[in-house]
């Protein structure tokens, strides 16, 4: 139960009323009044005042002191009139309950309504701000505009100054050149005249004065580029240079950043050709080298280019073990076969070349070719014509344009009418 | 650093920007007059040649000439002033001599190349030094050849790969050291970083080098002197300034460097009337204004007692960002210091005065 604090004191005027309210030493603070147009509370606890006030005050203008163990409130009341009391009498419990319900709800709804208009004042404030600032920076804006709009003009003007003087210059040039064609004209056609007059053989007067009016046309240029035409050197011997590049493996261009990924890569393609088959344990005695079926490729290329057949195809047979998934080691190990006679390995091995380069693409167009031809070679070595043309046929269609493909399968189509004829 | 002050510097200032209907490949000023020319390939695969005049704040289209075929590169390096005939590769691989008041039948036409030519230039015509006229073009089959206008069908100097060499697309080209009648030099930029120089006088390669990046465009500062200083723009931003008057047996031509932009340098174009400064265009849509300064000797000897070059320093005079497209061309006019055409892949052709050029 609160202890109520009843020894407060008043005294009114006619618009205002001056209430004394000790306090048993107790602080207060403002949080601890609540005030509405018609209820006064002060809980302090455990101490409470509470006053249903006889009429409204205009609670927005009226104050509270506090101070001195007393709260000395100045209350500005609404209608000039003097109060019997300063409560009221007569306020039965119900009453009481409501006016103070009531007096709690307007205050929220005062509190609220000054949130907000402190909100829109805050709001405001901000907005103008920014247009401020805003204007500043246009301002800068513009000048740094405008400074840049006179460069402008002043440099378009001067532009316009120099193509009219252009124009001008070519206008006297020109004028210029009139003028002396006139000049040269009038003596040579005194001249012609004159040849004319003096019954000179006609033909020997015209190519003169021809002469001469081409040798006029010449003085008349300005810049006298035909006199210099005529000490042009002749055009230069043709000869050809032949360059080398730097080798790059892509078919882009080369870019710094691109470096590091395009060596990764060459590394694994690199890698993967290696691993292929590398369990060999015949192979540990092998130098590094000799385990890597590109070079092993290479070296049997050089020798066959060498006329080392045997050779080469022991080069590739390795290489083979090591990596049976080379279509070109099976196609140059063809041509060896070829070049050695063993035609049905020949044939073999095309066969398995012409497996492995299964996805037929433009790219593998060159050695689908080759492999075509080495194994009709084959079999037109072993008389087999009709296969022969067969593959002679499948080349031409990889690659319609080689005559000596043509050739070649115009001859073994002879060779087959031949002996279709003679059995 | 230069004593370039901010209000000092120069400006880059935009004059005119033209709206074009199709993707401009070059474009060249007219020498002698304030008339440009754009050159490129409309939608329709078709070659399109305009010719524009300048007329206050705007630009004027004179004439406007189609080809059969889109046109990459055109040059007016090897005509005579009266004359003004303009050289132009296609996209297939011919060169073709035009005159410009009857451009129905080219004055020369030859299929020089098997591929797009990628660039041309021309050296010995408008009054520019002495010797011969030539064009040289540098095509994606490889191949760099110079012609003579007076000699049909073959060239008179070809630089190919070596019989069985994969081949490099050769992207730029230029002339240089062409100050009497028999000296003059080729420079060719590939597209896996390769720098040649051939010598036509001895018919030769004189000096090769790999600058780590395809080259986009080569340039000599003047090509009518004894060679002094060449830029070589490349992918990746970096352009390389090579200081051509001494040459060291083993090490080259000194040089120095600088990475500009993140993007690609398409162009660098030296201001004719000031062969210190030139100007860089970029993937980005931007120009840089450049100025090389040399250093206090040009030369010394290194330990084996050699001459060996000493390169200079660079320094940015100012830069602006003109487009979102890459910036491919670039032209000064040689008669109006200051005064540039470019043109960008957004279809626009700009001509652009550069401002206080005289205080530098």
């Amino acid at each position: 139960m609160p202890v109520w604090l009843r020894e407060h004191s008043w005294r009114q005027t006619l618009t205002a009323v001056y209430l004394s309210l000790p306090l048993r030493g107790a602080r207060a603070t403002p949080a601890n009044i609540f005030c509405s147009e018609q209820y006064l509370k002060v809980s302090i606890p455990p101490f409470l005042f509470e006053a249903v006030l006889f009429a409204p005050i205009d609670d927005t203008n009226s104050t509270a002191k506090i101070g001195n163990g007393n709260i000395f409130f100045t209350l500005y009341k609404k209608e000039p009139a003097l109060w019997d009391s300063l409560t009221l009498a007569n306020a039965d419990k119900e009453k009481l309950q409501y006016l103070r319900e009531n007096a709690v709800l307007k205050a929220q709804e005062k509190a609220r309504e000054e949130a907000e208009a402190k909100k829109i004042t805050k709001q405001e404030h901000k907005k103008y701000a920014l247009e401020a600032t805003m204007k500043v920076e246009e301002a800068e804006r513009k000048r740094i505009e405008d400074l840049k709009e006179k460069e402008r003009q002043k440099v378009a003007k001067e532009l316009e100054l120099w193509k009219n003087q252009q124009k001008d210059g070519d206008k006297y040039k020109s004028i210029q050149k009139k003028e002396e064609l006139h000049q040269e004209i009038e003596p040579l056609e005194e001249r012609k005249n004159e040849n004319m007059n003096k019954t000179r053989i006609p033909n020997e007067g015209h190519s003169k004065t021809r002469l001469k009016s081409i040798r006029g046309h010449g003085s008349c240029s300005i810049f006298s580029q035909n006199l210099k035409e005529e000490q042009l050197p002749a055009p230069r011997v043709a000869a050809t240079i032949k360059v080398n590049f730097t080798p790059r493996v892509f078919p882009t261009a080369l870019r710094e950043s691109r470096v590091a990924e395009e060596e990764e890569w060459l590394h694994k393609q690199a890698e993967a050709r290696r691993i292929i088959n590398s369990d060999l344990s015949d192979l540990e005695d092998l130098k590094q080298e000799e385990k890597n079926p590109d070079w092993l490729k290479d070296k049997g290329n050089k020798m066959f280019a060498m006329g080392d057949y045997l050779g080469a195809v022991n080069a590739y047979n390795l290489a083979v073990r090591l990596n049976n998934k080379l279509p070109l080691l099976y196609l140059n190990r063809a041509a060896c076969h070829l070049k050695l006679r063993n035609l049905h390995k020949a044939i073999e091995d095309s066969s398995k070349a012409l497996e492995l380069l299964t996805p037929p693409v433009p790219d593998n167009e060159n050695a689908r070719v080759k492999a075509h031809v080495r194994r009709g070679t084959a079999f037109c070595q072993l008389e087999l014509y009709t296969e022969g043309l067969q593959d002679y046929e499948a080349a031409l269609k990889i690659d319609p344009r080689n005559k000596i493909l043509e050739k070649d399968a115009e001859k073994i189509r002879h060779l087959i009418q031949g002996t279709m004829q003679s059995s | 650093m230069s004593a370039a002050l901010g209000a000092e510097r120069p400006q880059v200032v935009s004059h005119v920007q033209q709206a074009l209907s199709y993707t401009v490949f070059d474009c060249k000023w007219v020498p002698r007059s304030a008339r440009l020319l754009c050159l490129g390939s409309a939608a329709r695969g078709t070659g399109v040649l305009q010719l524009y005049e300048l007329h206050g704040a705007r630009l004027e289209l004179l004439r406007e000439i189609e080809k059969p075929k889109p046109i990459k590169c055109g040059t007016f390096g090897a005509t005579s002033l009266q004359q003004r005939y303009l050289a132009t590769g296609d996209f297939d691989g011919n060169l073709n001599i035009w005159n410009l008041e009857a451009p129905e039948i080219p004055v020369y036409s030859v299929k020089g190349h098997k591929e797009i030519i990628n660039s041309i230039d021309g050296v010995g015509g408008l009054g520019i030094g002495e010797g011969a006229p030539e064009i040289v073009t540098g095509s994606r089959d490889g191949t760099v050849k110079v012609w003579d206008p007076r000699q049909n069908d073959t060239p008179v100097a070809n630089m190919e790969p070596v019989q069985g060499e994969s081949k490099r697309d050769c992207w730029t080209v230029a002339f240089g050291n062409a100050y009497n009648q028999e000296e003059r030099v080729v420079c060719a930029g590939y597209d896996n970083g390769d720098i040649k120089l051939f010598d036509l006088k001895t018919m030769s390669l004189r000096w090769e080098t790999n600058i780590k990046n395809g080259v986009c465009s080569v340039e000599f500062d003047r090509k009518d002197i004894n060679m002094n200083k060449l830029v070589a723009t490349s992918l990746e931003g970096k352009f390389h300034v090579f200081d051509m008057r001494t040459q060291h047996p083993t090490k080259g031509f000194a040089s120095v460097s600088e990475k500009a932009q993140k993007s690609t340098i398409w162009q660098v174009r030296h201001l004719p009337q000031n062969r210190d400064i030139f100007m860089t265009s970029g993937g980005s849509g931007s120009l840089h204004l450049w100025k090389y300064e040399y250093p206090a000797q040009r030369s010394k000897k290194d330990s084996e007692g050699s001459e060996m070059g000493v390169a200079g320093s660079l320094s940015l005079l100012q830069n602006v960002t003109l487009s979102t497209q890459p910036i491919s061309s670039l032209d000064w006019s040689p008669d109006k210091k200051g005064l540039c055409v470019c043109g960008a892949f957004d279809q626009t052709v700009r001509v652009l005065i550069v401002t206080k050029l005289n205080k530098i």
